[in-house]
């Protein structure tokens, strides 16, 4: 059996006029499971919210730690508080429970049935019906094989477009065949969701009458990369240095100048930067043998980590893949969509080419910092090396 | 001729991408496209003096402080004479 990668990401549209989502998202890895759990509250706005967050979160925790769904299901309904109008409380959810392997379950009440794809097909989950507590909850176990990807939404995906250019809302087949229509195999979880959500805003004309989440899980292959950045603090340690960063299978990148001549000169090359401008904010590239990519550092950093903000907003619409071909984006493919393991190697000495100019040594390093902090709040195994 | 324009971090903040682009259009104007080879390079080491470019002929030199006010000055006085 082999190991793979657990990839999960979420985009939630707001509905018009909220400021908070009566959707919420949560999951959890721990001991090589993930539980992953999408809540819809009843109602819109606050009321929602509460309810949506709370089952998330006590669903989450509860799962995660194998307890008994009877039981699960017994705390939510103990804990949710009762609406004052409609006198129940309520909140549909869907939980994956699933190893690094592809073995879990998916149980599902009340929201719209989760879509499996597979090869660019999506296919229906065989579930099963069972009662717990007088309530219909539907039981999948799963079996996951490489690059299948777990669809899964609230209602205001299937209600998207109802009394504007959709009568009956967005039919279930539709979406289904959409997916099959945008989704390429390389795309990441956080990827798929995005697309899937985008085109419900469009359904909505950009005001969505519903909160309108989609989250997706994916099992993947790990893939490696690893990001030299800066020149060590002895200049006798460089080629150690080198050698280190180039021992590893994986996408080699190193970002700025001086670090790309100290490669070069370790590896008997030499570098050469590209004289094109795809984005005028971002200097141009480089070039060296046997390097992956090779980007200039500080602004090109600085714009990665823009990019890496809006990657991570589960309000931002703008498409996860990169196609553009500055340093910037190329570094985003890189690093946001494609690496699930990432090693930097920080080197924290002063570049002499910087003297008297504003361009900071602990601002660069605070800078590599926050984008490897972003990287790991995507659920990537991110590890700082400082040389 | 070989020219190089460093496009390392500082000299980007100072205009190289405007350099660039004017150098490509004096050259033009002046029909010198087979006589100039414009390339970019990673940073030179002479931040200070920015932007950096550097020349070939009639031996390796480099040129300090070339903006994109004066890259026409530049060019017709440093780079136009040189050229074969």
């Amino acid at each position: 059996m082999t190991e793979y990668y657990l990839e999960s990401g979420y985009t939630s549209l707001n509905k018009k006029n909220e400021e908070l989502c009566g959707d919420k998202v949560e999951s959890i890895y721990q001991d090589g499971k993930m539980t992953f759990v999408l809540a819809d509250g009843m109602g819109s706005g606050v009321k929602a919210n509460i309810l949506a967050t709370l089952t998330s979160k006590i669903l989450c925790t509860m799962v995660s730690n194998e307890i008994d769904m009877t039981d699960c299901i017994e705390t939510i309904l103990g804990s949710l508080p009762v609406c004052k109008e409609r006198g129940v409380a309520y909140s549909t959810f869907t939980v994956v429970h699933v190893d690094t392997f592809g073995k879990g379950c998916l149980i599902e009440f009340d929201n719209p049935q989760a879509i499996l794809m597979r090869d660019g097909k999506c296919l229906d989950l065989p579930r099963t019906e069972s009662k717990i507590l007088g309530k219909t909850v539907y039981n999948t176990e799963l079996n996951l094989r490489e690059n299948d990807v777990i669809v899964m939404f609230s209602d205001g995906v299937i209600h998207a477009g109802i009394g504007m250019n959709l009568n009956f809302g967005w039919d279930r087949e539709e979406v289904k065949e959409h997916l099959e229509c945008i989704i390429s195999p390389t795309m990441s979880a956080r990827c798929v969701a995005c697309e899937l959500a985008t085109a419900c805003n469009q359904l909505y004309h950009n005001l969505p009458g519903d909160d309108t989440t989609v989250a997706a899980l994916k099992l993947r292959k790990n893939m490696r990369a690893d990001l030299m950045v800066g020149l060590p603090v002895n200049k006798e340690s460089d080629s150690v240095c080198v050698a280190n960063f180039l021992s590893h299978d994986g996408k080699k990148i190193v970002c700025g100048g001086t670090s790309s001549q100290i490669v070069a000169r370790y590896l008997g090359t030499e570098v050469s930067a590209s004289l094109d401008f795809p984005d005028p904010r971002v200097p141009p590239i480089g070039f060296i043998n046997g390097i992956d990519l090779v980007t200039e550092g500080v602004l090109t950093l600085r714009r990665l980590l823009e990019l890496s903000e809006a990657y991570l907003s589960p309000k931002d619409l703008t498409p996860k893949y990169f196609t553009a071909k500055d340093g910037a984006s190329e570094l985003a493919q890189i690093l946001l969509e494609d690496a699930t393991i990432i090693d930097f190697y920080i080197g924290q000495g002063v570049n002499e080419a910087h003297n008297g100019l504003p361009i900071d040594i602990t601002m660069k390093l605070k800078l590599v910092e926050s984008i490897a902090h972003n990287l790991k709040k995507l659920g990537k195994h991110v590890t700082l090396h400082y040389v | 001729m070989i020219v190089k324009i460093c496009v390392g971090s500082s000299c980007h903040l100072k205009g190289s991408y405007d350099i660039i682009e004017a150098m490509k259009k004096i050259i033009a104007e002046h029909g010198a496209e087979n006589k100039v080879e414009l390339r970019a390079s990673f940073c030179l080491g002479n931040c200070k003096n920015g932007v950096t470019l550097t020349a070939d002929k009639p031996d390796e030199r480099m040129l300090h402080n070339v903006s994109p006010d004066n890259v026409r000055e530049v060019f017709e006085r440093e780079i136009l004479p040189y050229l074969e």
